[in-house]
């Protein structure tokens, strides 16, 4: 109800209008007064993605209810520009390529533009205590903080302004720091990512998730929801007309749950109400009925014979075996001079996306299903989706939103083909946007893996034989875990020439959170093993860990482990390159750590011990930063 | 999500009471919303609905401090980011501003407030282990009758319990008062898996003041959080050092009876290595500390004289 | 002229090296992109292909690319949106596929474009195909005698009924694996990498600071270096994420980390220092000789960080992530059994 007077100015302009109360001044701002440029990555105060000025204090209007901001003057990101133009500080964070996906940049401009308010000469060290409270998950920070110093120099005269422009306006232009053609656009907060669209009479939608990691679904009952005043669509399963079944390499994953379900968080229902609130009203009054099934948590369990079957088609739970055979590992592995072995184990990883999934999805003025999400693979979905939902192809258009960050969480359709058979019933455009609880415990997670590893080696150092054995927690449903399993596998035993291979990956069911794409695709994964291990190599061997990999690296000419002839290989340049640039000193791997000569190496930053307001004292001089 | 029928701002004492009154039984009080709204989520609260929600941070009246000679009385309204910058704060309750650098970042500390962190009493709470050392007293005061009824409570009577405290119906906490300690040097110890917006898993602070010669303790002061249902005071920590010489052997004896105080249900052994590591080493950096504070001394108070 | 080091039993700092490599596009199976190209008024370009930038800076790379082919500015160029009603198939953003498989098929398209303006343009002229050249936004003789703008051009391209328009598509020749011995040929482009980590360990915490890393890598050809850069800068950061500190937990099924406050990431005061360095060993079967960076610029971080760690602190560390209890663990582990070595060592 909108009972709450409320006066403010934004963005210079007064405001006066009557709200619900229980509404963030996020939320007022973005959906009452459409400045969209103000973000919501995670609603909880720890992204900074929502940072706006309150009477000029830098603060979180996630958690901010409305009434706070009473008689207040507010400033966000659209607030910055001047008549149209970039101020130094946008034209600083171009100018270094400091924004990638965008999505934490207007929060992070604002945390830059306080800490130059609050210090026009901090230095580095404090600029990154003042932007501690903003997350960025693309750029690593570093040309943020450049970005920051620039302004700071150029607004205080000791740098020249024409710095701000860009290098090479000649051509050639590959092999130039040219301006990103997106950086404008996300640096005034302009850019519309599928959360801030909005349309004429435009539904919410709200999804009804599985509480438990295994069941069977007894009885769905949604005539209580979809009586509900202000409910235009609920459903489930039953409304796919063609034929159900999504995935990258196999259709396993239902668009709703069908009889049963697999994982905590597995969409059942979906709701399309007027407004939120009444969505999740609607969402309470669907009845679900259940029987637990056992739970498989640990992909171990998952292949001992018996184990609970978790797709009736897969009697196994092996999603996906990917061997490599090469030589005769056994043979040579009980030759060599030196075998050793150990276990490593790495853990399930959350994209972390700052834009949480979101979507926006109405039929056309012909008719034509139009969905607007930040899907990575829009071509393989328009296919599962016209076979979903049993239309001619081009009936069905998806268009690729701007991605506030991928790493390859949103190569899934998780929730394009609910939004779909919404907005078929209903006819009526419908918007979705996840919380972030809702995109961490929906959408799939990077394969942990557990992986047993032996290497052969001779007394001085040559790789003879390699067994690299990896299971993977493939979770409820396929995703990516065939194309993982297989990328793990192939890059495993690492740029070294080895002529005798095992390598297997194993992907398998379990009931945790789908296993799917995440940036590396197990490649990550499998080589942090193999890096690991050389270096055990090298202690146990007592050499140099740079010799044993220059002694083993693939050269020009050599055979994979796939048995692929190489053509040109940069591994030894590459190599030689890092090391001279960190400036390394050789020598045998017994933790020498700190009779190293060369710590310290300019290319470090001070370790950080958050000094209560108290900077080190910086002298900046025209041309240094920090 | 939280959601609520009513928002009210009161702008005195005697509002916030009266619409407590008014709204008897439906009501919830709030002051930052710091704490509240990151919880009112899908995993933790879930959705709550408040018919009438009383916000009280714009109490004028409960922002403000005063010196009450030994004593420092602090609106239960006061920031945590003035308890970092402000420095008449940072001069008198130092080990504060130590412990508010660590509390989330500059944006949530311009919000969250000492009387709302310390009612929320989480056991990682960063704010009640340095005011716990500090001898805090809460001042709760409700109106009864038409009349406003005062107690106070020192502030390990006040939290019972994760979430928990003696706070009554109706009862408001207006004013914290702790120790004015000018010339102590102090340190703030955390563990956590980063560098900011970290919820502790153990966190030590640590006040110290010495002799004129600087070879004896002459007060310590220790408070540990993180390691079980509430913050905990080291009282067998600090009177094996006070009155004593500054050695070595008995700091190791004080850091090693800090141990048994972790009673946390996880981790046990990792936070007694770090619990004794940081007892140690807090009562160091809070001696370092006495050197650089030691400039800053109010000219009425008498400074320390050189170390021998 | 390294600092001087802070004189500490309790930080101890340490360096550790990896090395990776990894495949372009996708994985064991032909790949594909298209796209469209086409010369349009006042000397801009229009480019429409299967692309929305996620961030990367796919959109930039392309409009380089453009630039160059057609010998415009990027800033002329136009890139339509990833819209599978409007814009041709160029498969999907991942598998660091975008620069080799879309930069490839778009320079293509430009080619045929510029081709079909320059054969007007000689016609007109009366001169060999060969003899005419573009840069800088002008068309010219390759002596220079002729030369007017693009613009110009294409106005007269257009008034001989000829609109400039030119489509491409790039194809990567992967094969599957076999089934019994995974031997084939996955990819057609490979590229290496390397880093060199520092840490600081905190013995008494067990917390670890990653304060410096030094990566290099190959791309085949950098169109954008400052682009490069700041994806290696973004992976080695979510690297030291998901070395140290991420951890996406279920308890019996159930997910007990399902908010940034129990799923940490890393801050602006956790990141490492990153130098990067470039090099280039260009892909001799494309047109552009480019290759990839946005996945191969998170895998070595890791494992140097562990190893960084042994070295510094004398602890192997086999599980990510290397959390200050496992740390503090390994340590205590470490000095227990160097206790008892010693211990039996007396006792002898």
């Amino acid at each position: 109800m909108a009972n709450f007077d409320i006066q403010l100015t934004v963005n210079g302009r007064q405001v006066s209008q009557s709200v619900s109360p229980h509404l963030r001044l996020l939320d007022f701002l973005r959906e009452e007064l459409h400045w969209t440029g103000s973000k919501e990555g995670c609603g909880a105060g720890e992204c900074g993605s929502c940072s706006v000025f309150v009477d000029g204090v830098l603060m979180k209007s996630c958690l901010m209810p409305v009434a706070k901001a009473q008689d207040t003057i507010i400033e966000t990101i659209e607030g910055l520009e001047e008549q149209g133009k970039l101020n130094v500080l946008q034209q600083a964070f171009q100018k270094t390529g400091a924004s990638q996906c965008g999505y934490c940049i207007p929060g992070m401009m604002m945390a830059a533009t306080a800490a130059l308010r609050a210090n026009p000469h901090a230095g580095r060290e404090e600029i990154k205590e003042r932007l501690g409270g903003n997350i960025c998950r693309c750029t690593g920070y570093q040309k943020i903080f450049e970005a920051t110093e620039l302004a700071r120099d150029v607004m205080n005269g000791t740098l020249p302004d024409d710095l701000l422009k860009q290098e090479n306006d000649e051509g050639p232009f590959i092999g130039s720091n040219s301006f990103r053609i997106d950086t404008s656009s996300k640096v005034t907060g302009s850019l519309k990512y599928a959360g801030d669209m909005v349309m004429p009479q435009m539904l919410h939608m709200q999804v009804l998730r599985s509480p438990y990691p295994h069941a069977e679904i007894l009885e769905i009952n949604t005539s209580a929801a979809e009586a509900m005043a202000g409910v235009e669509a609920v459903v489930t399963c039953n409304d796919v007309p063609g034929i159900d079944g999504f995935g990258v390499f196999t259709d396993d994953q239902p668009v709703l749950a069908r009889g049963k379900v697999r994982y905590v968080g597995e969409a059942i229902a979906a709701v399309a109400a007027e407004d939120l609130v009444t969505a999740k009203e609607a969402l309470k009054k669907i009845k679900v009925r259940y029987q637990q099934l056992p739970v498989i948590t640990k992909p171990e369990d998952a292949i001992k014979t018996g184990a609970t079957v978790i797709h009736e088609d897969v009697p196994d739970n092996i999603v996906m075996h990917i061997p490599i055979r090469k030589g005769n590992v056994d043979k040579v592995m009980a030759e060599s001079d030196h075998v050793i072995e150990d276990t490593y184990y790495t853990q399930p990883v959350e994209h972390a996306y700052l834009e949480p999934e979101a979507g926006l999805a109405y039929l056309d003025a012909d008719g034509t299903l139009v969905i607007q999400s930040p899907s990575q693979n829009i071509t393989h979905h328009r296919h599962k989706l016209a076979k979903i939902l049993d239309l001619p192809i081009n009936r069905v258009r998806m268009i690729m939103s701007a991605v506030g960050g991928g790493f390859g969480g949103k190569e899934d359709m998780h929730y394009q083909g609910i939004m779909a058979l919404a907005v078929l019933k209903c006819r009526r455009p419908i918007r979705y946007v996840f919380t972030r609880e809702e995109s961490i415990i929906a959408s799939a997670k990077r394969h942990p893996f557990i992986i047993k590893y032996q290497l052969g080696l001779s007394r001085d150092g040559h790789i003879q034989a390699s067994r690299i054995h990896m299971l993977s927690d493939a979770g409820a449903y396929n995703c990516s875990s065939e194309g993982v399993m297989r990328k793990a596998a192939i890059l495993a035993a690492g740029p070294y020439a080895i002529e005798n291979l095992i390598v297997d990956a194993i992907g398998v069911y379990t009931n945790n959170t789908p296993s799917g794409a995440m940036r590396t695709f197990g490649a990550m994964q499998s080589q942090f093993a193999t890096e690991c291990h050389l270096d055990l190599c090298a202690e146990k061997l007592k050499m140099d860990p740079v010799e044993l990999r220059l002694m083993n690296f693939l050269k020009e000419g050599d055979e994979t482990h796939t048995r692929q002839k190489l053509g040109s290989v940069s591994m030894l340049e590459v190599f030689n390159s890092a090391l001279e640039l960190a400036d390394w000193e050789a020598g045998i791997s017994n933790s020498r750590g700190s009779t190293r000569s060369d710590l310290g190496n300019p290319g470090n930053r001070p370790p950080c011990t958050l000094g209560a307001r108290e900077f080190p004292q910086e002298t900046v001089s025209a041309g240094q930063s920090a | 999500m939280f959601y609520c029928d009513q928002y009210h701002v009161p702008q005195t004492l005697e509002e916030a009471f009266d619409l407590i009154q008014t709204n008897k039984g439906s009501y919830k009080v709030l002051a930052g919303a710091t704490d509240l709204l990151p919880w009112a989520r899908e995993g933790r609260g879930g959705d709550v609905n408040f018919e009438s929600v009383i916000d009280i941070s714009k109490i004028t009246d409960m922002s403000e401090w005063q010196l009450q000679g030994d004593r420092i009385s602090l609106g239960a309204n006061v920031t945590i980011q003035q308890l970092l910058e402000d420095p008449f704060l940072r001069k008198h309750i130092p080990v504060m501003a130590k412990s508010a650098v660590w509390f989330a970042d500059d944006q949530i500390r311009e919000q969250a407030t000492l009387g709302g962190n310390l009612v929320n009493a989480s056991p990682a709470a960063d704010a009640t282990p340095p005011m716990l050392a500090m001898n805090a007293e809460l001042t709760l005061q409700r109106k009864y009758k038409g009349k406003i009824n005062q107690r106070k409570l020192s502030l390990d009577e006040f939290v019972k319990g994760p979430g928990k405290t003696n706070l009554e119906d109706g009862e408001l906490v207006t004013s914290v008062e702790c120790d004015s300690m000018p010339g102590y040097g102090s340190a703030f110890e955390k563990v956590g898996h980063r560098r900011s917006l970290v919820i502790s898993t153990v966190c030590l602070a640590a006040l110290v003041s010495l002799s004129d010669n600087g070879r004896q303790f002459e007060d310590v002061r220790l408070a540990l959080g993180g390691v079980g249902p509430v913050p905990v005071r080291l009282h067998e920590s600090e009177s094996c050092l006070i009155s004593k010489p500054v050695e070595t052997e008995l700091i190791n004896k004080s850091a090693d009876l800090a141990v048994k105080n972790v009673q946390s249900r996880t981790r046990q052994e990792y936070r007694r290595e770090v619990v004794f590591n940081f007892v140690k080493r807090g009562i160091i950096e809070a001696m370092k500390d006495i050197e650089t504070n030691y400039a800053e001394v109010d000219k009425n108070i008498k400074p320390r004289k050189n170390y021998g | 002229m390294n600092a001087p080091l802070r004189k500490s039993v309790r930080q101890k700092r340490g360096r550790g090296v990896a090395a990776c490599w990894y495949g372009i596009a996708r994985t064991a199976t032909i790949d594909r992109a298209g796209a469209w190209a086409e010369l349009d008024d006042g000397g801009t370009a229009k480019i429409i292909t299967g692309v929305t930038e996620i961030g990367e800076g796919i959109l930039t790379v392309l409009a380089q690319i453009a630039a160059d082919e057609l010998g415009i500015k990027p800033q002329d160029v136009t890139i339509g949106d990833n819209d599978t009603a409007r814009s041709p198939e160029a498969a999907h953003a991942g598998a660091t596929r975008q620069t080799y498989m879309i930069g490839n098929a778009v320079a293509l398209a430009c080619r045929e474009a510029r081709k079909r303006l320059i054969k007007e343009l000689a016609q007109e002229w009366e001169i060999s195909e060969d003899d005419i050249v573009c840069s800088n936004g002008m068309i010219s003789t390759l002596d220079k005698t002729r030369c007017i703008t693009i613009s110009e051009a294409v106005e007269l391209c257009k008034n001989r009924g000829v609109v400039p328009v030119g489509s491409g598509s790039f194809t990567a020749n992967h094969t599957g694996l076999d089934p019994q011995n995974g031997s084939g040929s996955p990819w057609q482009a490979y590229v290496y990498g390397a880093q060199v980590a520092e840490v600081d360990v905190d013995t008494e915490t067990g917390e670890v600071q990653v304060l410096g890393v030094w990566a290099a890598h190959d791309v085949g050809r950098a169109v954008n270096p400052q682009g490069v850069e700041g994806q290696i800068e973004g992976g080695v950061v979510m690297a030291v994420g998901q070395t140290l500190m991420e951890d996406y937990k279920q308890v019996d099924g159930y997910p007990s980390t399902m908010n940034l406050a129990k799923y940490i990431l890393p801050t602006s005061l956790d990141v490492p220092e990153v130098s990067s360095v470039i090099i280039e060993d260009p892909d001799p079967l494309s047109p552009l000789g480019v290759k990839g960076i946005g996945e191969p610029s998170m895998i070595p971080t890791a494992p140097a960080i562990i190893n960084a760690i042994y070295d510094a602190v004398g602890v192997r560390i086999h599980s990510l992530p290397a959390t200050p209890e496992k740390v503090l663990a390994a340590l205590r582990e470490k000095r227990d059994s160097a206790d008892s070595v010693e211990k039996s060592a007396k006792s002898i």
